[in-house]
């Protein structure tokens, strides 16, 4: 007898933290259905990025607190979580109705997050991305709609070690034939001639982007012969030797590191490698991914983060944010971020200076001009593809298909 | 021999039974008393527990998307998910892939564990010190693990293959993370490696839960070394040793922080298990439905360890 | 008295010869270890050593983590020990209860907790976000010290319930018999005569808890309770990594930690069980 009514017992107060649980994963608790007034007055604002690691962190911070002082907010709570974690971070918040005011997101993400419903479209800001390089606005703009304004960008270009191809007598390359020739005069020993990043992962696809934008091969048309090209390109630098095959266990950074290491006398890679290169005190010139046929350009793909305001249900809240995020990409403040984080800035009347002022910047602020976002044409389906641009890449590499039917072996429709 | 048998696993004894009142009514208040042992931990486990199983079984039958995280809808599409996911292409790999793993990781650990556990038995000095700091790489975080055994394990200038190729064992280098046939065994022998101190520890406290006088009778017997081992160890260490491997198993199929982080899954897919696959559906291409399914399954095929498990645990018991 | 002395010092060398292979052993073990000490010594920040020994060590990586992490470690392990604390609390009764009493649904009682071991981290982290998101636990140690406990009961329920099945009923019953009651009996026999399996299980839970990183993530939202795990990310960008300080912070937490389990590991003494019978 006892022991029934204690089952029971039991059972009702363990349904408890089950029904709380279940309530909050659905219906408005806060924030959701509130709508202020625009004239209430803004105490503080949330912020959320990934700029985990100093000095990144205390910089993006100094910014967020003048801006935030300038747009007449008290206080500007920034939070920073891991890169990887950050989307699981926003759904999170998104199921419980506690998105950020500001949230940075990494542009090709940004219309996949549009689409599902969770930011505030700039325009009803009157906010607009006039004078900006054509890659950062293609990236943020969803159905017609502006979703973020993006105060720096990066994009990949090629390194090298200007005494090793000097004292071999190589000249930075400037066509595929160029680069293959190259890269093959100048491995030697413990030195491979070039090194790239061809992960299983969003980086590895990102990386196989130059060559396969610039001889003409399109995201929407993996199964092409440029594509195809492309990937031969990737597989011969690999079978004569010239690239590690260690090239598909290489993150960026792994890169970077060999380079720095004499390992690679030339690599594909970003500026954001630069302050790690002028601490190991490395003598490197950069130049554009050579072009395959001479009327191609280098295309090289858009990288960096950009500033949304996500729907949080509130409105005066939602207009501070934009003015915040406003703030963000001001002239002052795309020069400041440029200059202490390796970017360029994204608004093309700045270049000319920028140019000038940071003279060894000058290449990427020229590819920048003219880098492709990644989700220009997919848009939010630009995720699924990306994962058949790494397979197909990595099934090349391996062995496991030929370039003509990689992509279609991976998955290419 | 009869002391060994009569101090192995003894069956509970049922209370005495006994009609006068008091008693029962104590007899009741011992009945609450024994529940209310129970009742703390079953709270917490329904509460910590509860809801994510019914919530991921839930959501495998939905198309939960992005989308969903916004405007909580998640429309009901039956099967669907389970169809996507075994049909995928990489589907049949993952399973291979997932039985070599566990098996594999689960005998080397185990017995490579079981053998340091022996070996620790003995009191010599230093003992307790050195059997601690097998512990050590489970203190640190396994972004950490994962970004040294990268480093070993490069094929060019990994200290591994620089030491195998000075000690004249290999010619070339052996392409540890970069060969989609030697990928698996790469990271196999570093699950290995990460589940050693589990088994350790577990086989070592259950070694020292063995009473002295079983061994003492026994060599009076002329049951030493091996002898011993076969006739006093491993059935006094019966209820351990299935605790560790079943858990071993169910941990195991589960390991993507691991595998993820020396290969993303690669290359070209050699490393995807189906742990792996319901993370990335999940978190890398926002297919939570799908990733709900696999990781489904998985559980199906532990809850299918699990019961043989109970089967002969209580076997054992009722014995 | 001879031959006594030469047993004496065969059985000395005996011993002294197995202390050489378990360091050997250990020595193996723990390369890995090793060669993130030798990265945490490299002056460039990147993972890619080039010999054994480095060329040039350098403290740098040491320096950030001292000055950056110190109260992360305190994090650490007050969440560690908290979590130990609760875990025991809470499982070890519960452990005794599946071991030693007859209820008829001990089985399926095992299979839900089994069945809870199956589930993935991530998958509880994000109920757990919304559970403690309405009862305000979010950004709290004690909240994270609850998830972790509530975590590693399982594990400590079946690990402890198989070493309590060999608890001989005899001693229990004879404290009955004198008039214990159940939980004085519990308390006063049980638990000493299961100090292995508790310790051992402390020790699990104090690990788990340590190198717990999906719980930290999910359950702060500000950025001012980061136990290591979090912590290295101070040097780990989106980018750029600062590797020998990611190293150096993972090597200089482990010290305090790896103190703890050294004299934890000393009370898991033989035969706890011997004796107790007569």
């Amino acid at each position: 007898m006892i022991k029934k009514r204690l089952v029971a017992a039991v059972a009702i107060a363990t349904l408890a933290p089950l029904t709380l649980a279940a309530c909050g994963g659905g219906g408005g608790s806060n924030g959701a259905g509130s709508n202020s007034s625009s004239s209430e007055t803004v105490e503080s604002l949330t912020v959320l990025d990934y700029y985990t690691d100093e000095p990144g962190k205390s910089n993006i911070d100094a910014q967020l607190q003048k801006c935030g002082t300038t747009v007449g907010v008290a206080k500007v709570d920034h939070q920073s979580v891991p890169g990887p974690t950050l989307i699981q971070k926003v759904l999170q918040q998104a199921s419980s109705k506690t998105l950020p005011d500001v949230l940075m997101l990494d542009n090709p993400d940004i219309q996949q997050i549009a689409e599902a419903g969770a930011l505030a479209p700039l325009g009803d800001f009157a906010i607009n991305a006039d004078g900006y390089a054509p890659g950062p606005v293609s990236a943020a703009t969803y159905d017609g709609q502006l979703y973020g304004l993006q105060p720096g960008a990066n994009t990949l270009a090629i390194f090298y070690h200007k005494d090793v191809l000097a004292k071999a007598g190589v000249q930075p390359p400037k066509t595929w034939a160029e680069l293959k020739t190259a890269a093959k005069k100048l491995t030697s020993g413990k030195q491979y001639g070039f090194a790239f990043n061809a992960t299983a992962d969003y980086e590895g696809a990102w990386q196989f982007l130059p060559p396969m934008w610039t001889n003409g091969g399109d995201e929407t048309d993996l199964k092409s012969p440029q594509v195809a090209e492309a990937l031969q390109l990737w597989k011969d630098l690999v079978d004569d030797g010239s690239v590690s095959k260690s090239a598909v266990n290489w993150k960026q950074s792994d890169v970077n590191d060999q380079f720095i290491a004499g390992k690679a006398a030339m690599m594909l890679n970003g500026p954001w490698q630069i302050p790690s290169l002028q601490k190991a005190k490395v003598n490197f010139g950069v130049v554009p991914f050579p072009i395959n046929k001479p009327d191609q350009t280098s295309i090289a793909p858009l990288g960096g983060e950009a500033w949304t305001v996500p729907e949080t249900g509130n409105d005066a809240k939602k207009a501070k944010a934009a003015e915040l995020v406003k703030c963000m990409n001001t002239d002052d403040n795309q020069m400041l971020r440029a200059k202490q984080g390796g970017l360029v800035p994204t608004k093309v009347a700045l270049y000319e200076q920028y140019k000038t002022e940071v003279p060894s910047m000058a290449g990427f602020t020229d590819a920048v001009a003219t880098a492709r976002a990644r989700t220009g044409k997919l848009g939010a389906k630009w995720p699924d593809t990306a994962k058949v641009i790494y397979t197909g890449m990595q099934l090349v590499l391996t062995g496991q298909a030929a370039p003509a039917d990689a992509m279609a072996k991976a998955g290419a429709s | 021999m009869s002391d060994a048998e009569v101090l192995t696993a003894t069956e509970p004894t049922a209370p005495s039974s006994d009609t006068a009142p008091a008693r029962r009514s104590g007899r009741r208040g011992e009945e609450i008393a024994k529940i209310l042992f129970v009742v703390p931990a079953a709270l917490t486990i329904i509460a910590l527990f509860g809801y994510p199983v019914v919530k991921n079984l839930v959501m495998s039958f939905q198309n939960y998307t992005l989308r969903t995280f916004i405007n909580g809808k998640a429309p009901w599409v039956g099967l669907q998910n389970y169809v996507a996911v075994v049909t995928d292409e990489v589907f049949t790999k993952a399973v291979v892939n997932t039985a070599v793993f566990t098996i594999a990781s689960i005998v080397g650990q185990f017995v490579i564990g079981m053998l340091l556990a022996l070996f620790f038995h003995k009191n010599f000095p230093l003992h307790g010190v050195l059997r601690a700091l097998f512990l050590l790489p489970w203190l640190l975080p396994l972004i950490v693990g994962s970004a040294a055994w990268r480093a070993i394990l490069e094929q060019d200038s990994g200290i591994l293959n620089v030491t195998l190729e000075n000690l004249g064992i290999i010619d070339t280098p052996i392409p540890w993370l970069t060969s989609p046939d030697v990928a698996l065994i790469a990271i196999i022998l570093v699950n290995i490696w990460l589940g050693i101190p589990f088994n350790l520890t577990l086989l070592y406290s259950g070694l020292q839960d063995i009473p002295d006088e079983l061994y003492e009778a026994g060599a009076l017997d002329g049951a030493t070394g091996w002898k011993a081992f076969w006739h006093i160890t491993w059935p006094n260490l019966h209820a351990v040793v299935s605790i560790t491997l079943m858990l071993g198993v169910i941990y195991t199929l589960k390991v993507i922080d691991i595998i993820l982080g020396l290969t993303q899954g690669g290359p070209a897919n050699a490393t995807q298990t189906i742990a792996t696959q319901s993370y990335q559906r999940s978190f890398v291409e926002f297919k939570f439905g799908q990733g709900a399914a696999l990781s489904n399954i998985l559980i199906l095929i532990s809850l299918v360890f699990a019961i043989v498990y109970l089967r002969a645990t209580r076997r054992r018991v009722d014995e | 008295m001879v031959i006594h002395q030469q047993r004496l010092a065969a059985r000395q060398t005996r011993r002294g010869l197995r202390t050489a292979i378990a360091i050997v052993l250990l020595a193996l073990m723990l390369f890995p270890v090793y060669w993130m000490l030798n990265i945490s010594l490299q002056a460039s920040g990147g993972t890619l050593p080039s010999s054994f020994f480095p060329p040039h060590p350098s403290l740098a990586g040491y320096t950030i983590a001292i000055e950056d992490q110190g109260q992360n470690l305190v994090t650490s392990l007050l969440i560690a020990v908290g979590t130990v604390v609760l875990t025991l609390v809470i499982a070890t009764p519960c452990a005794y209860a599946l071991a030693q009493f007859r209820f008829r649904w001990i089985s399926w009682a095992l299979l839900v907790i089994l069945i809870s071991q199956m589930i993935p981290g991530i998958v509880i982290a994000n109920a757990l976000y919304t559970l403690y998101e309405n009862i305000g636990l979010l950004n709290s140690i004690p909240g994270l010290i609850i998830a972790n406990a509530a975590n590693a009961v399982p594990f400590g329920i079946l690990i402890m319930r198989s070493f309590m099945l060999g608890v001989p009923t005899s001693i229990v019953e004879a404290a009955r018999v004198d008039g214990a009651g159940l939980v004085r009996s519990f308390l006063s026999i049980v638990v000493p005569i299961s100090r292995n399996s508790l310790i051992t299980v402390g020790l699990f839970a104090f690990l788990f808890a340590w190198s717990d990183f999906i719980f930290a993530l999910t359950l702060t939202t500000e950025g001012n309770i980061t136990p290591v795990t979090l912590g290295v990310y101070t040097y780990l960008g989106a980018h750029i990594s600062n590797w020998s300080a990611v190293m150096a912070t993972a090597m200089l937490a482990s010290i305090p930690a790896i103190i703890l389990l050294v004299v934890a590991q000393k009370y898991i003494a033989a035969g706890a069980t011997g004796g107790a019978v007569k």
